[in-house]
């Protein structure tokens, strides 16, 4: 796979440098932010990543089963990823970004990783098929405040994705979600390469100009 | 390439969906337009953040975080 693990850093604009704010959970008062509580880990502070992870296990959670559909596996990488968080958080800097991007594209690489080993052995289409069905079930839960702050998020980015043609959505979602290359979902979907280039270019900018509305929303 | 083209392909390249021979074309234009592109690159990764963010929170098992911890807390103690 491309890319590596840096976070998101600030648009070039010709003013200031503003950022793409998609995310962040409301905390309580005195509450330590993201970026002290990867501080602590650097410093290899347990708490530090006990309180990480109750505020995004669940949202790492629902990325590694959006690409793995399976309970079990997903709680196993769950709990790998954060042991790689804590093995791997010397190599976050904060300026190259926040760090839930950064646990978000090493959680992403894993489940994918993962999703890969798992397609040698199983025929996981079927299983794909049958799970999607039972998803939202197994995602309902949101009653705090801070998840309902979440909940207001995720409806936002949603109908940003949601708002996309389709096609453009299915292949954006194939893309990240079980890693698929161009030429794979031309296969998968029956649609020539050049026309999964652009369903992939129209509906990744889309999202992404769609994020940057949101900036002012959130 | 134009920067609006390095646009496109960036927001490819992050989520992974570049095929090997757009790779070395996307590298050199990389190299081409330096911080700026470095700049972009780096804000595309906020893509990643939102898709996740799309996502109902899924619920774990105490069991899993005491079973982390003590991983943790273990490995710390070597």
């Amino acid at each position: 796979m491309q890319g590596n693990l840096d976070g998101v850093v600030p648009l070039e604009t010709e003013e200031e440098t503003p950022r793409l704010e998609t995310s962040m959970p409301l905390l309580d008062p005195g509450a330590p932010t993201d970026l002290e509580l990867m501080r602590g880990i650097q410093e290899g502070d347990p708490d530090a990543l006990s309180l990480l992870y109750d505020r995004y296990n669940g949202i790492i959670k629902a990325l590694v089963l959006r690409v793995i559909h399976n309970e079990a596996e997903a709680d196993d990488l769950l709990q790998e990823i954060f042991m790689e968080i804590w093995n791997q958080a010397k190599n976050f800097s904060a300026h190259k970004g926040k760090p839930l991007g950064w646990m978000v594209t090493l959680a992403r690489r894993r489940a994918i990783d993962g999703l890969r080993k798992k397609q040698a052995y199983s025929r996981a289409e079927e299983r794909l098929q049958s799970e999607t069905e039972q998803q939202p079930e197994a995602w309902a839960h949101n009653t705090t405040e801070t998840e309902i702050s979440r909940g207001d998020t995720r409806q936002l980015i949603r109908k940003v994705i949601d708002s996309l043609p389709p096609p453009q959505q299915e292949a954006v979602e194939l893309a990240f979600f079980q890693g698929m290359s161009q030429r794979e979902i031309a296969a998968k979907t029956n649609t020539p390469l050049g026309t999964v280039k652009t369903r992939l270019e129209l509906g990744l900018k889309k999202i992404y100009d769609g994020l940057k509305e949101l900036r002012h929303e959130l | 390439m134009s920067f609006e083209e390095f646009q496109n392909r960036s927001r490819l390249y992050v989520i992974g969906a570049l095929e090997p021979d757009e790779i070395d074309e996307f590298e050199q234009a990389r190299k081409q337009f330096g911080q700026k592109a470095e700049d972009f690159i780096g804000e595309c990764y906020a893509l990643h953040e939102a898709f996740a963010l799309s996502l109902k929170p899924a619920k774990s098992s105490a069991a899993l975080k005491d079973k982390l911890m003590s991983m943790v807390r273990e490995k710390q103690q070597r």
